[in-house]
């Protein structure tokens, strides 16, 4: 369950404003990465995009040991795709799984924000590592930048609850209540002047909080679970990139683009 | 997720939400998510899960996928709720929502094309996000395929056993580390060809066209209807939350008779 980290906050439960904030920076953030990205080898790019961006869906659909646990790949993501297409990379993996129903589609703007924030963090941090430890140490690398950048998408996804607001009350959010349920005829009295019942029914004073978050049990939960995610993502993601390494150390160490283009199959002569 | 099974139902399919435009479909699709996410009312939420429900019904889509992958996100909005500390009720409101609308995402998964889902939102995003998001479609049955039949070989030579789960991280790892090379090399492939196919920066999909105007009209008015009982639920809450079980009540009978009249049809061939 290491992606507890985002992806998992339903419609409906944030505020408007703060769903519309995220759709903002989601916004900003793909303008910024088209505008660094634009021009030169765009044919390059996408398919790198769409591949990489798969792959991260593939760990995430795929249960890696009978407890539930799916993995994110995003840091492996980040340091193929390098900062900028991981903004595109987090953008386009959240909208196709908001379309086949896994999280929420109001809040794709926020998760993307958060998985960003996470290829982005794993990026910088693995490079920052490797430049620390050499290139003969990737596991450890790759392992402590995705428990960091984990740990930092996590708190963003607290931060973002905590920002949710403070719980509405049964008065002010018009929570179902079995206590006023009415069955009697709602037109016995003529559809027009229908004036329906129960409105009194009860005090505002009798509200109880529904529908709100408690931030510091929310935060207990998430990071109580989501430490155990991450060390096990931590894992997987340290051995996938030790393999990688030792067979195609230039994607690791240098990133996707860096590799060099060969001439399509059947086209050698032009180039 | 399956979604050989969406891609199936939606290039196969030939219900009468299978042949409605394409746009008619997806702005159906967003005003149910603006009712959904508004709605506070768990009956309201349920009452839109049945019409979705009646809508599926009437188009015979497949069942079992239709519920397991909307149902899905309501495992992970119960664990939020439960997080969250929220109460009985708040807690069904939000595993309410989650499923509700991942419902309505399959209903349109299910009866659209994937390029005719993403075309508009190729149009308003920048041409790299856009492409990327057709290309990470595409690239995804490859590599579901590719890691497919990898598990497989891995499970063969008992690479996997829930035992041994070390043993069998270990393995999935190496297998994901094979599918991360694949798919870079994958990319480079659909370089090539993207290349000799004079790739200009923009992939284009052409849009569908409507087998009905008056359908999709209907669809969409019937989409908005539902938002603006929504949103009344939710202005006039107080004098409407009494009579919550009215709008379920009705959705029920209607799911009801959907299937009733399907399963006649069924019969009477």
């Amino acid at each position: 369950m290491s992606d507890l980290s985002h992806l998992h906050i339903p419609d409906g439960v944030l505020p408007l404003w703060l769903i519309g904030a995220g759709w903002l920076v989601a916004i900003v953030m793909l303008a910024v990465a088209d505008r660094r990205v634009r021009g030169t080898e765009m044919a390059r790019r996408v398919p790198l995009v769409g591949a990489v961006s798969a792959l991260m869906l593939v760990g995430m659909s795929t249960e890696v040991v009978p407890i539930a646990y799916h993995i994110n790949l995003t840091v492996i993501g980040g340091i193929l795709l390098g900062p900028w297409l991981s903004m595109v990379a987090a953008f386009v993996t959240v909208i196709i799984l908001a379309l086949a129903g896994h999280g929420g589609v109001t809040v794709a703007g926020l998760n993307a924000t958060v998985i960003a924030t996470e290829m982005v963090a794993g990026w910088a941090l693995f490079s920052a590592l490797t430049a620390v430890l050499g290139t003969s140490r990737p596991r450890i690398s790759a392992g402590v930048a995705t428990v960091l950048a984990l740990a930092l998408s996590t708190t963003m996804l607290v931060g973002i609850v905590a920002l949710g607001g403070a719980p509405a009350t049964h008065r002010e959010s018009g929570a179902f209540d079995p206590a006023t349920l009415s069955f009697s005829n709602p037109f016995s009295e003529g559809v027009v002047t229908n004036t329906l019942v129960a409105a009194e029914a009860h005090d505002e004073e009798d509200a109880e909080p529904v529908g709100g978050i408690a931030v510091r049990r929310f935060a207990i939960t998430v990071y109580t679970l989501g430490a155990a995610g991450w060390l096990l993502e931590a894992l997987i993601t340290a051995a996938i990139v030790g393999f990688v390494a030792r067979v195609r150390p230039g994607l690791i160490f240098e990133g996707a683009l860096a590799q060099p283009a060969r001439a399509p199959i059947g086209d050698e002569g032009l180039h | 997720m399956d979604i050989t099974i969406l891609d199936t139902s939606a290039t196969q399919g030939t219900s009468w939400l299978h042949r409605c435009a394409p746009a008619a479909k997806l702005a159906a699709f967003a005003l149910m998510v603006v009712a959904i996410a508004s709605s506070v009312n768990v009956l309201v939420v349920a009452s839109i899960a049945a019409c979705l429900l009646a809508v599926a019904t009437s188009c015979r889509l497949p069942a079992g996928p239709l519920l397991a992958l909307s149902a899905y996100p309501g495992v992970f909005a119960a664990l939020f709720a439960f997080a969250a500390g929220v109460d009985a009720l708040g807690a069904a409101l939000i595993v309410g929502r989650a499923v509700t609308a991942a419902l309505a995402a399959v209903v349109l998964m299910l009866t659209t094309p994937y390029p005719q889902v993403f075309a508009p939102i190729q149009r308003l995003v920048p041409p790299v996000v856009g492409d990327a998001i057709l290309m990470t479609y595409r690239s995804l049955f490859l590599l579901v395929d590719k890691f497919a039949s990898t598990m497989t070989a891995v499970r063969l030579r008992s690479g996997l056993n829930r035992r041994a789960p070390l043993r069998s991280a270990s393995a999935v790892s190496r297998t994901l580390g094979g599918v991360l090379l694949y798919s870079v090399d994958l990319s480079q492939r659909t370089h090539d060809i993207m290349y000799l196919r004079g790739y200009d920066g923009r992939l284009v999909v052409s849009a569908r066209s409507s087998d009905s105007i008056v359908r999709d009209v209907a669809l969409v008015t019937a989409a908005a209807v539902v938002m603006g009982g929504a949103w009344l639920w939710r202005t006039r809450w107080a004098e409407l939350n009494p009579y919550a079980w009215l709008p379920l009540a009705s959705a029920l009978i209607a799911v009801l008779l959907t299937l009733a009249t399907t399963l006649l049809r069924k019969a009477a061939r």
